[in-house]
């Protein structure tokens, strides 16, 4: 099983589905195909988590092909490769991925129309998901970036609200503009930095069986430096780890370190970081970007809102812990208060806003803006602590923020309405509903017990301690969790408890069905799994931190 | 070792309790359980060394390892028995007083969560776990006041009570994250030294909130909507004791500044809810102003082990004080003084026994409550806080004072005739026995060779006998003041700024709207804008393009103006295609002049 390319398997397996599924007519099978092959996938990954080992920091499960070069003639050549490999970081969201990507099509269940198009999307979604997390070639995730924003566009704008259209090209604009600023660095960076080992290889330094060592690199970094290498031998490529180390910068580059270069006050190399920084904050949102994330959560079906919130805004942070901050240490290390303000801006104004809405489903989406903002804050710190808490988070908040969008599509489907007026005291017609409410909003407010508490305690101890973060600024973050709990129980107390009250008489409302109760319970159970023994993640992405801090 | 198998099994059996009850809901099973708990608490507590100590790995992070670590020394083991020991007396009291409820079985697993979660919070000897713990009881208590849901002045009260608790919780996290820091552990058994005067405050500033102390004290008053038992065991007795618990963890580790902070509170708070427990005409509330007064008195003992002594004798009487209060509401169904009087033929049991914890709230001689409160005393004195010594004086006499008023009014006066009361008998006489001085010492003046001093090795104050004189007098003045006003029933509940929370809330969310405002009118409005500007754009380069540049130009320029025209203006029904074309262009424009311009 070991040889098999499990990686692009991964990839493939979602991605025939959706061949087969878009362009034969499929109806009825429709369904069960996308949940076979999303069951196979979850296996997989279940291989692969038992087969990860914890302890290397390295890429594991590596695939690499040639893909293309092109010849530069005086300028050298560009190559670009298809690299897979999963370390620490990248193994927690593939697996949230599968989870959540299996628990939104057994959910899809209110899709009555054009259903073979509407699996094909969301497995093609699938497909370019796992590729952005498991890419090793900025121009490989790239292209899985981009990919992404089409399956979603168009689920949003065929199976969405009466918004649709609005709510669809909003999404679509801001994370172009997004996917646009991550391309200029892109290209900026491509071209500027050299690529030792193919360069090395190229040049016929090493011999191909040969292991690039430390000492190769050194050699090759000088030679680079000392501009010996004629510019026509040099190999240019994507790959991130040659691309995280500035020393592979070519000296006569504006992105150089020692270059004087200035752009309205700004070297280079802090408009890299900043254009990467702000590329990746709209999509996970960040204050003030975010604002597209309500309207497409309130347009999407429910399926797709928990998508959305539980996978899709993970890679503003994965961007970040992956591209942004490895490209640019020091940028980003000098930037560490501003993060830290923006989260906390994002976690404070988002409660606050969630504090005013009376439509659930908006509610939530702002409480994601808010609990994402810890994310950032947790990064912020640039300490062991915040990043663990901020990778804890983004997998608490994928779990979490899917229970709360299944929750309120429980309501949606039974209602067609999910104005907090319209309902109170529903724990009389639907106590099991209630329960799992009830666990889900104490999981959100951030109880001990459950996952929400651990990812947002250590992103704000993080955050406290760094020395590189004012402790004020964490201060203010964790006003978000008074006003967290402030809507949070608002609206339990609205819709939960009270006398029994529906606005339309005619509204019934059966308490859960199966499916149901073992989506939201199962997804509650994992809540309370992480939450109890957070070790689970900690120790996936232990050695990925550590390695980064170094 | 099997010390150690029994610390685990009293320290997960409410939690598997929980869950046992959920699944089969009831009373009988719940009340066995919570029997088996309580009587393998206190054979822990008998066995166990004052300084046991037991760790369990849990994770590793940044190289760290947070353990999950316990710690029951003295204190801990005391308030574990506590908790024992009121919590089995109320779920035995409960089975009657919610006889009729049909949630019942959700009330009792409830209890047991909250056992679970104040047993791990007296136990652990991890700053994070007793963060946890600290927050989940927090949570418990509300899911206890709300347990009628239908109510809405007991959600309001929860969803108060949660959040004013939360607004400490948040100083108590970081004054707990600082305090790690500052002695780099993350247990408290290992910290040597005195933490800085900032990092306990905050730490103390937590306590506030949980113990319902000035100014965060309203949210408990309004928390005896729940069922009363709920009431004795949460609010009464243990949870609220936590703030003082969190004193004593710290007392050691705290400068004298902190501890006369978390003293000059206690003496706020002991005052002014003595002050407010004669303003009110229910009587369950008049009890919570008491606990406020009486936790603010364990406040005024600084943390030291005269705070936790008091903290345990007050547990007993308070709690038994609620029960038979729950009795005497019981039998009248109303809470409101207007209706009783006159209940001790009704009543006898709860009669007699409201007579002996009022003693004891009033340290009358043969009480526990008595020996405890002359060693708060007598910890005011060593200390030399002489005119918090005044401040305890003056209390004494208004607790005298409240707490004989609220007997006469209950009990005494013209007895009326009706069908007497459901006997609670058996619980409410477990605390009565547990509320006796003979636990602690066969002198019921003094303490002499106590068995329970000696085994936890808990410090003893004296103070020379001229305090006693003033005592007695704080009696017979608080009972002369009941003689005199004993035809007095206050017409409401008055409470300290009613208002202020709610209309902080509502401040709150009105406020929020005006971000709403700024989202919809400011952001949206600009990127709505921005997007509008494009397509105006769009048209001028089109309208340029058709009109003087279209057949000059021909390529790139052209199409690519032409191309983004007629997307943008179609922008409310845009084609994907059109966007490609656009990354695509761009893409190759870059390369263009990445590759051969520069």
């Amino acid at each position: 099983m070991t040889n098999l390319p499990l990686l692009s398997l991964l990839i493939g397996l979602p991605l025939l589905g959706a061949l087969v599924l878009g362009l034969s007519q499929f109806k009825e099978q429709a369904r069960s195909v996308a949940i076979v092959l999303s069951t196979i996938q979850l296996t997989i990954l279940g291989y692969i988590y038992s087969a990860f080992d914890k302890t290397s920091g390295l890429f594991q499960f590596n695939e690499t092909h040639h893909w293309f070069s092109i010849s530069l003639g005086s300028m050298g050549q560009f190559m670009s490769k298809y690299t897979l490999g999963i370390d620490g970081l990248s193994i927690s969201l593939i697996l949230l991925t599968g989870l959540i990507t299996w628990v939104a099509l057994w959910n899809s269940t209110e899709i009555k129309e054009k259903v073979g198009g509407y699996y094909a999307l969301v497995l093609l979604l699938n497909a370019s998901i796992m590729g952005c997390f498991m890419a090793k070639d900025l121009f490989l995730f790239y292209v899985f970036f981009e990919f992404m924003l089409l399956p979603m566009y168009f689920l949003i704008g065929i199976w969405g609200g009466p918004r649709r259209n609005y709510a669809s090209l909003k999404f679509f604009l801001y994370t172009l503009v997004g996917s646009l600023l991550i391309l200029i660095v892109m290209l900026g960076m491509g071209v500027a930095y050299v690529d030792p080992y193919e360069t090395a290889l190229l040049n016929g330094l090493i011999r191909p069986e040969q292991d690039f060592n430390l000492e190769a690199l050194k050699s090759v970094q000088q030679l680079i430096s000392s501009q010996e290498l004629a510019t026509s031998s040099l190999v240019h490529s994507f790959d991130m780890q040659a691309l995280a180390d500035f020393k592979n910068c070519q000296i006569t580059s504006i992105l150089h370190i020692s270059s004087g270069w200035q752009l309205a006050g700004m070297s280079a190399r802090e408009w890299g970081f900043w254009l990467l920084f702000i590329g990746f904050a709209i999509k996970l949102p960040m204050v003030p970007l975010h604002t597209w994330l309500p309207d497409a959560h309130v347009e999407a079906p429910t399926a797709i809102s928990v998508l959305l919130a539980g996978v899709l805004l993970k890679i503003g942070a994965y961007g970040w812990l992956r591209i942004t901050i490895p490209f640019f240490q020091i940028e980003a290390l000098m930037a560490a208060n501003i993060l830290a303000g923006l989260g906390a801006l994002s976690i404070v104004y988002g409660a606050y806003n969630a504090l005013a809405m009376n439509d659930l489903k908006k509610l939530v989406a702002y409480s994601s803006v808010s609990h994402m903002g810890f994310v950032l804050l947790g990064i912020a710190a640039f300490t062991a602590e915040g990043w663990q808490g901020a990778i804890f988070q983004t997998i608490s908040h994928g779990v979490l923020s899917a229970l709360l969008f299944l929750i309120v599509g429980v309501l949606y489907s039974r209602t067609g309405n999910r104005e907090i007026d319209s309902f109170s005291g529903l724990v009389t017609l639907m106590p099991r509903f209630t329960v799992i409410s009830g666990i889900a909003i104490f999981a959100s407010l951030g109880l001990p017990g459950f996952s929400g508490f651990i990812g947002e305690f250590f992103s704000l101890m993080g955050a406290f301690t760094s020395p590189f973060v004012h402790p004020g600024i964490a201060v203010l973050g964790a006003l978000g969790l008074l006003l967290g709990a402030g809507y949070l129980l608002w609206t339990f107390q609205k819709i939960y408890l009270g006398k029994h009250y529906q606005k339309n008489a005619e509204w019934s409302l059966p308490d859960l069905n199966k499916l149901e109760i073992l989506s939201l319970f199962g997804l509650g159970f994992i809540s309370i799994l992480l939450g109890v023994y957070p070790g689970l993640l900690f120790e996936l992405s232990e050695k990925f931190v550590t390695e980064l801090l170094k | 070792m099997g010390l150690n198998l029994l610390f685990l099994g009293v320290l997960l059996l409410p939690w598997a309790s929980a869950l046992l009850v959920a699944l089969f809901p009831k009373p009988l099973f719940s009340i066995s359980l919570s029997a088996l708990f309580s009587l393998l608490a206190i054979y822990f507590c008998t066995q166990a060394s004052i300084d046991f100590k037991i760790t369990y790995p849990w994770f590793n992070l940044g190289g760290k390892e947070m353990n999950a670590s316990f710690w029951a020394n003295a204190s801990a083991q005391l308030v574990l028995g506590l908790v024992a020991i009121v919590s089995f007396c109320v779920q035995l009291f409960s089975k009657k007083y919610l006889k009729e409820d049909p949630s019942i079985g959700r009330y009792y697993v409830y209890l047991h969560l909250f056992v679970g979660s104040m047993t791990l919070l007296v136990l652990t000897d991890s700053i994070l776990i007793f963060y946890g713990a600290w927050e989940l009881v927090g949570a418990c208590s509300y899911l206890l006041i709300s347990f009628w849901h239908q109510k809405t002045a007991a959600i309001q009260a929860a969803k108060k009570a949660f959040l004013i608790n939360r607004l400490g919780d948040i100083a108590l996290l970081f004054g707990l994250i600082a305090l790690g820091l500052h002695f780099n552990t993350w247990q408290f058994s290992e910290i040597n030294g005195i933490a800085p005067t900032l990092i306990g405050i905050a730490i103390i500033t937590g306590g506030i909130a949980k113990s319902a102390q000035f100014p965060l004290m309203s949210w408990l008053p309004d928390a005896m909507e729940g069922p009363t038992p709920a009431s004795a065991l949460i609010h009464a007795a243990t949870m609220v004791a936590a703030g003082v618990f969190v004193g004593v963890r710290v007392f050691d580790i705290t400068s004298p500044e902190t501890h006369l902070f978390m003293g000059i509170i206690g003496a706020i708070s002991f005052l002014s809810g003595a002050i407010f427990a004669i303003f009110q005409n229910d009587i369950k509330k008049t009890l919570a102003y008491s606990t406020i007064s009486q936790l603010g008195l364990m406040w005024m003992g600084m943390g030291s082990d005269a705070s936790l002594f008091h903290l345990l004798t007050h547990g007993i009487f308070k709690a038994g004080l609620f029960l038979a209060a729950g009795a005497v509401i019981h039998t009248v169904h109303s809470q409101s003084l207007n209706d009783m009087g006159g209940l001790r033929k009704k009543a006898p049991v709860a009669a007699l026994a409201y007579l002996i914890f009022g003693a004891g709230l009033m340290g009358l001689p043969f009480t526990g409550g008595f020996y405890s409160k002359e060693n708060i005393a007598g910890y005011l004195y060593t200390s030399g806080h002489t005119e918090l010594l005044v401040v305890l004086a003056l209390g004494m006499v208004l607790t005298s004072f409240y707490i004989s008023r609220q007997f006469y009014l209950i009990f005494m006066g013209p007895v009326k005739e009706g069908p007497s009361a459901t006997d609670f008998a058996l619980p409410i006489c477990i605390l009565v026995v547990a509320s006796l001085f003979a636990w602690i010492s066969w002198n019921p003046i003094e303490i002499h060779a106590s068995a329970l001093f000696a085994r936890f090795e808990l410090a003893l104050y004296d103070i020379p006998a001229f305090w006693l004189y003033i005592t007695a007098a704080t009696w017979v003045l608080g009972i002369a003041g009941t003689y005199l006003t004993r035809n007095w029933i206050p017409a409401g509940n008055y409470q300290f700024l009613p208002r202020f929370w709610p209309s902080l809330f509502s401040l709150i969310r009105w406020k929020s709207r005006s971000a709403l405002v700024f989202e919809t009118q400011f952001i949206d409005r600009f990127v709505n804008g921005i997007a509008a500007l494009q397509v105006i754009i769009a048209h001028l380069l089109a309208w340029v393009d058709r009109h003087l540049v279209d057949g000059i130009l021909v390529g790139g320029s052209s199409s690519l103006s032409a191309g983004t025209g007629k997307l943008l203006s179609r922008w409310q029904s845009a084609k994907v295609q059109s966007y490609w074309t656009m990354i695509i262009v761009t893409f190759a424009l870059f390369l263009l002049y990445a590759l051969f311009i520069k």
